[in-house]
C-alpha cells in the first residue's frame, strides 16, 4: 500500500525533464530524495554482527571419539575393578555393588553379573547399573529384604608359633630378651639366614633384618668410637676439610678461574 | 581453668548448660526422677514462690567431713557450697573433700553464686520488680487458666461419650475413634497447660523433672527428637540394621547402653575383655504406664566361610523386663544373675545368657545390635519356649513375628579382633577358633580375550 504522500516525489520526478521515465521510482530508492540530482557514491562494504570468518569458528564438531558406553552387557561376568560403563555425566548411576569412578565411569565392587535395571522406590527416574551376586538374582533386591552379602575371606589356620626360649619375653610382637651379649638377646637368637622372602610382587629377596646383619656374619671389625677423644676428632675432621678442598680444585679445574669481585666498600 | 569475672563466667555456664559435656551422642540423660506414681498436672508450681535454698545440706556435710581430719591443702580449698560451686575444680573439689554432689544445675548455681555474691535478696517471682514482666506473667496464668477449663469440659465430654449407647454415637467402632481422638486432644491440652510455666522449664532443665507427669515426658522426648534420635536413625541407617535385622523400626525409647561405668555410643567399637560381661541398659520411655519388655542382642556378622557368606547369632536374650517411665535402668548382669538364683523357670527372666561377643583375627568387624522389644499388651513371655530358640543362626525378624514384638528402641556396639580377644575366647570354649585367622579372599582375574572373541 503506498500513501498519496510517499508518492509525491515520484510525481514530481516524473514531472522534471531531467529524469527519464524508466528511472521514476529510484528517488524513493533514495531517503533524501535528492540522489538524481547528486548521485552518492554507494558503500561497497558493510559490517554485520562480529563472526569469526577463520578457522573453525563454533568450535571442533568432528573431534576423536572418547569411546564411551557399556563396557559390559548385562548378565557378563565381572570381578571387582571392572568398568562396566563409560559416560559423561549421569546417565547411569551405581546401583548394587557398584560404585562411581572419578570421572563418573560405573565400576563393580563385588564380582558378579551386570544388570541393567530401574529401581522406582529408590528414585523414580534414574537408571542404575548392578551387579547381582548370584547369576539368578534379579535387581533390584526386594526393598526391605535383607542385604545379600558375600564374605570374601577365607579361613586359615596360622602356623604354629615360634617356641620362646626361657627368659625371652615377645611384648605385642615384638621381641624383647636379655642384654646384648647374653644368651636371650635379639641378636643372639638364631635365625634362619638363607630363608628369602617374597618381596613386592615377584622377586625374592632377604628379609631387611637379614641384609642389615650382613657385616656381622662377614666379622668385619669396626673401630671402636671413643665419646670425647678431642684429637682423633681434630683429626678427622682435618682430613675431611682437605679431602673437600681436593675435590673442589678438580671440580674447578675445567673452569677459568674468575677474577674475585672486588669488594664493595662500605661507608664514606 | 582460670577463674572468669562474674558475669562472664555466668554467660560460659549459661552455653555450657545448653550443650552439657555432650559427648558425640548426645548429653546424658538428666531429665529422669522418679516420685510416687502420679498422672497430674504441675498444679503447685506456677502459684507457690520457689523455696530458698536451705543450707542444710553444706551443714550437714561438714558435719560429716570434721571428724575425718581433712588434709591442710584440701583446707586451703575453702567454703565451697553445694548451691552455689559453679566451677568444675569446684565442683570436683567439693565432692572430693566433702563427699557430695552439687546441687542443682550449673547455670542455676551460678545464678545463686552471683546473687550472693551481690547480697541481692531472693524475690520470687511475683514480686519482681519487672513490669513487662508481671504483665508477659499475666498472660501466661491467664491462657492456663483457660486451658484448665478447657480439660475440665473435655473430661466431661469424654464421659458423656462413655455413657452413650454406640448405636446413637454411629457404631462401636466409630465411637471408639472418637474416643481415642478426643483422649488425644486432651493429652495436647494437658502438655499445654504447662508447657508455658518457666518453674517447669527450669526443673526439666535442673533434672528434677517428675516422669510421671505429661509435661516433663513431653519435654524430655522433645529433647531426645532433637539431637539424639537423630544421630540413632543415621546409626540405623548407616549400619545397615534396617534391612539387615528387621524391616522396619522406628525407635520411640532412648536406650543408653554402658559396660561397667562405660558409656558407650551407639555403634563404637568395644574392647573384648570390656563386653566379656553383660552392659547396663538404660531405657527412657516416653509413653505412660509400665511395659514390658524383652531384651535380644544379635550379632549380624557372623562369617560362614564354606558358604562365602554371613549369618547372625544370638548372643542374648531376656524377657518380660518391667520399664516405665521412671523406672528406666536394665543391668543386664544383674537379671541374669537373679535367674540363676532363682529354680521357677517361669520366674526367670534370661532365656538365653549371655554370651561374649567374639571375632575371628582378620575377620571383618562384628555389628552388635541390641533391641529392646515391647510384649503385646504387657503380657509375659514364656521363658522355656524361648529357651529353645537357636542361638546360631538366629533370625530376628522371625522372633519378633513369633512372639508378636514391637522393636521400641534400638542400640548398637561393634567388635573385632583385639588383644584380649585371644583370652576371652579361650575362656568362654572356642579354644579351636583362636588359630583360625581370615584372610581376603584372592580375586582370579579374567581372561583376556580379544575384542572380536568377546564379541562372540
Amino acid at each position: 500500500m503506498l500513501l498519496p504522500r510517499i508518492l509525491a516525489p515520484v510525481r514530481a520526478a516524473a514531472k522534471s525533464p531531467l529524469i527519464p521515465s524508466s528511472r521514476v521510482l529510484d528517488v524513493l530508492r533514495h531517503p533524501n530524495g535528492s540522489a538524481a540530482h547528486a548521485p552518492a557514491p554507494a558503500l561497497s562494504f558493510v559490517r554485520h554482527a562480529s563472526h569469526q570468518a577463520q578457522g573453525r569458528a563454533n568450535g571442533a564438531k568432528d573431534g576423536p571419539g572418547k569411546r564411551l558406553g557399556a563396557k559390559k552387557a548385562g548378565g557378563e561376568y565381572v570381578i571387582p575393578g571392572n568398568i562396566i560403563f563409560r559416560q559423561r555425566g549421569t546417565a547411569w548411576f551405581p546401583g548394587e555393588n557398584c560404585k562411581f569412578g572419578r570421572d563418573h565411569c560405573i565400576f563393580a565392587t563385588e564380582s558378579g553379573y551386570v544388570r541393567y535395571y530401574k529401581d522406582p522406590l529408590l528414585h523414580p527416574k534414574r537408571q542404575y547399573i548392578g551387579v547381582a551376586l548370584e547369576k539368578t538374582d534379579k535387581l533390584p533386591y526386594p526393598q526391605n529384604a535383607a542385604r545379600r552379602r558375600r564374605l570374601g575371606f577365607v579361613a586359615v589356620q596360622n602356623e604354629p608359633q615360634p617356641k620362646e626360649l626361657d627368659g625371652q619375653t615377645v611384648v605385642a610382637d615384638l621381641q624383647v630378651g636379655g642384654a646384648t651379649g647374653s644368651e636371650t638377646s635379639i641378636t643372639a637368637t638364631a635365625r634362619n639366614a638363607t630363608t628369602l622372602t617374597v618381596g613386592k610382587g615377584y622377586a625374592y629377596r632377604h628379609a631387611n633384618y637379614d641384609i642389615g646383619r650382613v657385616a656381622e656374619r662377614a666379622n668385619v671389625q669396626v673401630k671402636e668410637f671413643v665419646p670425647g677423644d678431642r684429637w682423633a676428632a681434630w683429626r678427622k675432621s682435618q682430613a675431611r676439610k682437605k679431602r673437600n678442598e681436593e675435590a673442589k680444585k678438580l671440580r674447578n679445574a675445567g673452569k677459568k678461574s674468575a677474577k674475585p669481585k672486588a669488594r664493595k666498600r662500605r661507608g664514606p | 581453668m582460670a577463674p572468669v569475672k562474674p558475669s562472664a563466667r555466668q554467660f560460659s555456664a549459661c552455653f555450657r548448660c545448653v550443650r552439657g559435656d555432650a559427648s558425640f551422642n548426645g548429653a546424658p540423660r538428666r531429665f529422669l526422677s522418679s516420685s510416687a506414681a502420679r498422672e497430674e498436672l504441675q498444679t503447685t508450681s506456677s502459684t507457690s514462690p520457689p523455696p530458698p535454698p536451705s543450707s542444710t545440706p553444706v551443714d550437714a556435710a561438714k558435719d560429716a567431713a570434721a571428724p575425718k581430719e581433712t588434709p591442710e591443702y584440701m583446707k586451703q580449698w575453702g567454703d565451697l557450697d553445694p548451691n552455689a560451686v559453679e566451677l568444675k575444680r569446684d565442683e570436683r573439689r567439693l565432692i572430693r573433700r566433702e563427699g557430695i554432689q552439687p546441687i542443682g544445675s550449673r547455670r542455676r548455681r551460678a545464678i545463686i553464686a552471683r546473687d550472693s555474691a551481690a547480697k541481692a535478696e531472693q524475690i520470687p517471682f511475683e514480686q519482681l520488680p519487672y513490669q513487662c514482666f508481671q504483665e508477659a506473667r499475666k498472660v501466661l496464668l491467664a491462657d492456663r487458666e483457660g486451658k484448665l477449663k478447657d480439660i475440665k469440659t473435655q473430661i466431661t465430654r469424654i464421659e458423656n461419650l462413655k455413657a452413650q449407647d454406640p448405636a446413637v454415637s454411629g457404631g462401636e467402632a466409630k465411637k471408639a475413634t472418637r474416643l481415642r481422638s478426643m483422649q488425644n486432644h486432651l493429652n495436647d491440652l494437658i502438655v499445654l497447660a504447662d508447657i508455658n510455666d518457666p518453674l517447669v522449664k527450669k526443673k526439666f532443665e535442673d533434672g528434677e523433672g517428675d516422669m510421671n507427669k505429661p509435661i516433663y515426658r513431653y519435654l524430655a522426648d522433645q529433647k531426645w527428637r532433637k539431637w539424639k534420635r537423630l544421630v540413632l536413625e543415621q546409626r540405623i541407617e548407616q549400619f545397615n540394621l534396617v534391612p539387615d535385622l528387621l524391616p522396619a523400626l522406628d525407635p520411640i525409647a532412648d536406650v543408653d547402653l554402658a559396660f561397667g561405668r562405660k558409656n558407650i555410643p551407639i555403634g563404637d567399637f568395644v574392647d573384648s575383655a570390656i563386653s566379656e560381661n553383660p552392659p547396663r541398659l538404660n531405657v527412657q520411655t516416653f509413653e505412660r504406664g509400665q511395659k514390658l519388655v524383652t531384651v535380644v542382642v544379635v550379632d549380624a556378622d557372623v562369617p560362614v566361610p564354606e558358604k562365602d557368606s554371613l549369618t547372625y547369632r544370638c548372643h542374648f536374650i531376656a524377657s518380660n523386663i518391667p520399664i516405665a517411665p521412671d523406672q528406666t535402668s536394665i543391668a543386664l548382669s544383674r537379671i541374669q544373675q537373679q535367674s540363676r538364683k532363682t529354680e521357677n523357670v517361669d520366674e526367670q527372666q534370661v532365656a538365653l545368657s549371655w554370651s561374649p561377643p567374639w571375632a575371628h583375627k582378620g575377620a571383618p568387624y562384628h555389628r552388635l545390635a541390641i533391641f529392646v522389644l515391647e510384649q503385646k499388651d504387657a503380657k509375659a513371655l514364656n521363658i522355656s519356649e524361648i529357651k529353645n530358640e537357636k542361638r546360631d543362626g538366629f533370625i530376628l525378624r522371625s522372633f519378633v513375628d513369633r512372639k508378636q514384638l514391637k522393636p521400641i528402641g534400638v542400640t548398637l556396639f561393634r567388635t573385632k579382633w583385639d588383644e584380649s580377644m585371644e583370652g576371652v575366647m579361650q575362656r568362654n570354649g572356642l579354644e579351636k577358633e583362636v588359630d583360625v585367622q581370615f584372610k581376603r579372599k584372592k580375586i582370579e582375574p579374567l581372561p583376556y580375550k580379544r575384542r572380536t572373541e568377546r564379541m562372540r
